[in-house]
């Protein structure tokens, strides 16, 4: 599904990402984890094709297309989901009308009859069911006034309108106590299965325990630097960064 | 503009002597000053010199142009409404929708104007101003043709009004000076649409002055959509007086137009009187958008406020000053000043003025002016959900106009500003 390669990125100049190579096959969950500056929203952004994230070396490939040199939009059309860290407010664009033309843009990109009001009311509504979450989500602008909790579980509202085939988690638990960290995870446990790959970026190992990852990723100075199961996780909380930082370093 | 036909004064009704003589006055205050330039204060961002560079004539009232009201049907507020049609200045009987306003109130021709009202539309503005920046009225006061007079009784409700003013440019470059009055007694209520449209394409000068007063207790919702032809030009001074409670909404949209002025001078001459003032001013190509703004508090407790907005494409250009004046008696005065430019290109260009002027002590006056480009976050938000660029653009910047938008008051008027708005999003939106 997702296969990146000796990824090298710069922002204003400066290397962020300096050889990364991960790959993530269908279906599965995979963690990244890793000190902060280590680059893990570097990546999140650099998937989504964010402005200014510049890849001078490597390559990002997603099934047989090659990510790198696409806009977000094209990204975004072919199945990528950045569900981000700090969604954005924007007052004045209403949550219905937004998302409405998000899931018509994608599903004309796919070749599919474009949804109308009432059909794209009437998946709004199963969706939010299937996620245990309030219909007033739909006619508020869009984050504004929003809780953390909110705000992130809006993120995986829009993940489950648009089905992606790989979703970028940028820290979804940072900022939530534990009631909304369990909504959020279980939102993201029913958008989990074949078909869809979840990339979860997380400094802290509780999310974890809610959504169980295939795999463990440790990103340090740019790059993956330890691989491994669940477990891993639990050894980093036990045990922090230091050692891993200081192995990487030694390497 | 041959300053020296303008002599002859065109007749208005049965015109009194003291009214000649204000005509005349006034025309000798045009031909002393001329056009305004940027050396008055008032004009320093808005240069005329395209507009005082061109020749126009004055339609005859022989010339009618033919229309029908199919041709107009589309720049009408509902099907409902009272509705007054001015075409190339003149009043159209037969394209306007009169017959149902209520007894007690009226909406007239500027010809059938009374004595009463010819003198509330000649009276010297009560907002201080320096008279040189106001000759393009004098002109108004010496040439105006046609208008609408809008008297409302006491008590009564009218609503909606729609006054239509159509330009058709035919031969070489018309003006069309046009004067309006909207007279709320005490106690009434209306809405009061004017739209200015053109049919067919060419340079035209709409030149209109509207006069307005709201009597104790009488409240007043004034929208204009100003959507002329991309080769007109459209220079507008409102001026309103509010009296003891009066209350006062004026919204404007400006899309239309190569240069326009929109002006509003409002005198809170009567205690706690309120006044809302807001506009969006939409620019793209070389247009040209100015809105200027003086409040005067003259009396204490009243309440105003200003929310104007620009949103400025390709090479254009939009202007607001924005004055607040506090009277030293007008204690307990709450004045709010808010003026925000979007910026969609490097050649776009937008200039505020604030100015405030506070002469009691016991005041809440604030002012906030920002220019700036669409935000990269929400930008890349709305990309990143499969929007493309013109799509997310268009998403903002109707989203920075639609805060306006909601606060016009009345379903109707706000779906129609909602349409012009949507048109200019589009690619339109001028006639």
């Amino acid at each position: 599904m997702l296969k990146i390669q000796d990824l090298h990125v710069h922002i204003e100049g400066k290397e962020i990402l300096r050889g990364l190579d991960l790959e993530l096959p269908d279906g599965e969950v995979h963690a990244i984890m890793g000190p902060n500056g280590s680059g893990k929203s570097t990546l999140a952004y650099t998937l989504a094709g964010r402005e200014g994230y510049d890849v001078t070396q490597g390559r990002i490939l997603f099934d047989d297309l090659d990510l790198t040199e696409m806009e977000p939009e094209e990204r975004a059309r072919e199945g990528v989901f950045l569900a981000f860290q700090y969604p954005v407010e924007i007052p004045g664009v209403v949550n219905a009308n937004f998302l409405k033309s998000s899931v018509n843009a994608l599903r004309k990109h796919r070749g599919e009859k474009e949804l109308d009001a009432m059909e794209f009311l009437k998946l709004a509504r199963q969706k939010l069911k299937l996620l245990k979450m309030n219909e007033e989500l739909l006619s508020r602008p869009i984050n504004v006034g929003f809780s953390g909790g909110e705000k992130k579980r809006n993120e995986i509202f829009q993940m489950g309108m648009l089905e992606p085939r790989l979703a970028v988690l940028d820290e979804t638990d940072s900022g939530l106590d534990i009631d909304a960290l369990k909504i959020v995870a279980d939102g993201v446990n029913t958008l989990r299965g074949p078909g869809r790959s979840i990339l979860l970026i997380t400094h802290y190992q509780r999310l974890l325990d809610y959504i169980v990852p295939d795999k463990v990723h440790v990103m340090v100075a740019g790059r993956i630097v330890r691989s491994g199961g669940k477990e891993l996780a639990l050894e980093l909380e036990a045990r922090g960064y230091a050692d891993v930082v200081k192995a990487a370093a030694a390497a | 503009m041959n300053i020296d036909a303008a002599i002859n004064l065109p007749p208005i009704g049965n015109t009194p002597a003291w009214l000649a003589g204000v005509r005349q006055e006034a025309i000798e205050r045009f031909r002393q000053t001329g056009f305004p330039t940027p050396r008055l204060e008032a004009w320093k961002f808005t240069n005329l010199s395209a507009l005082a560079g061109t020749s126009f004539r004055e339609a005859s009232p022989a010339e009618v142009p033919e229309l029908t009201r199919a041709d107009i049907e589309p720049y009408r507020l509902t099907p409902e409404c009272h509705l007054v049609v001015f075409v190339n200045g003149r009043f159209r009987a037969d394209l306007s929708d009169l017959d149902r306003i209520p007894d007690g109130s009226r909406v007239v021709d500027l010809s059938q104007a009374d004595e009463a009202d010819l003198r509330l539309l000649t009276a010297v503005p009560t907002v201080e101003g320096d008279a040189r920046a106001r000759v393009l009225a004098d002109l108004n006061t010496a040439r105006m043709t046609g208008g609408a007079v809008v008297h409302l009784g006491r008590g009564a409700v009218l609503d909606p009004v729609q006054l239509l003013f159509v330009g058709r440019p035919e031969g070489e470059p018309m003006a069309f000076h046009l004067r309006n009055l909207i007279q709320a007694e005490a106690g009434s209520s209306a809405t009061v649409l004017e739209s200015y449209v053109s049919l067919g394409k060419g340079p035209y000068w709409t030149n209109a002055v509207t006069r307005v007063v709201v009597a104790p207790n009488a409240v007043l919702r004034h929208y204009k959509l100003q959507a002329e032809g991309i080769e007109a030009f459209h220079i507008a001074a409102i001026s309103a007086r509010l009296e003891q409670e009066a209350s006062y909404a004026m919204f404007a949209a400006s899309l239309g137009s190569r240069l326009a002025r929109h002006e509003v001078d409002v005198d809170l001459a009567g205690e706690r009187a309120e006044a809302k003032l807001s506009g969006a001013m939409l620019g793209r190509d070389a247009q040209h958008l100015d809105t200027t703004v003086r409040v005067e508090h003259s009396m204490p407790g009243g309440t105003s406020s200003q929310e104007f907005k620009s949103v400025v494409d390709d090479r254009a250009h939009t202007v607001f000053q924005g004055r607040i004046h506090v009277a030293p008696d007008a204690q307990k005065t709450d004045a709010q000043q808010v003026n925000r430019s979007l910026l969609l290109s490097p050649q776009a260009n937008a200039d505020a003025k604030p100015e405030l002027i506070i002469l009691a002590d016991d005041v809440k006056c604030s002012h906030g002016a920002t220019i700036g480009d669409l935000d990269e976050d929400a930008m890349f938000y709305l990309r990143a959900r499969g929007l493309d660029v013109p799509e997310a653009r268009a998403i903002l910047i109707d989203a920075f106009v639609a805060e306006l938008i909601e606060h016009i008051g009345g379903d109707e008027p706000r779906a129609y500003f909602r349409r012009a708005v949507d048109r200019w999003l589009a690619g339109g939106g001028r006639s």
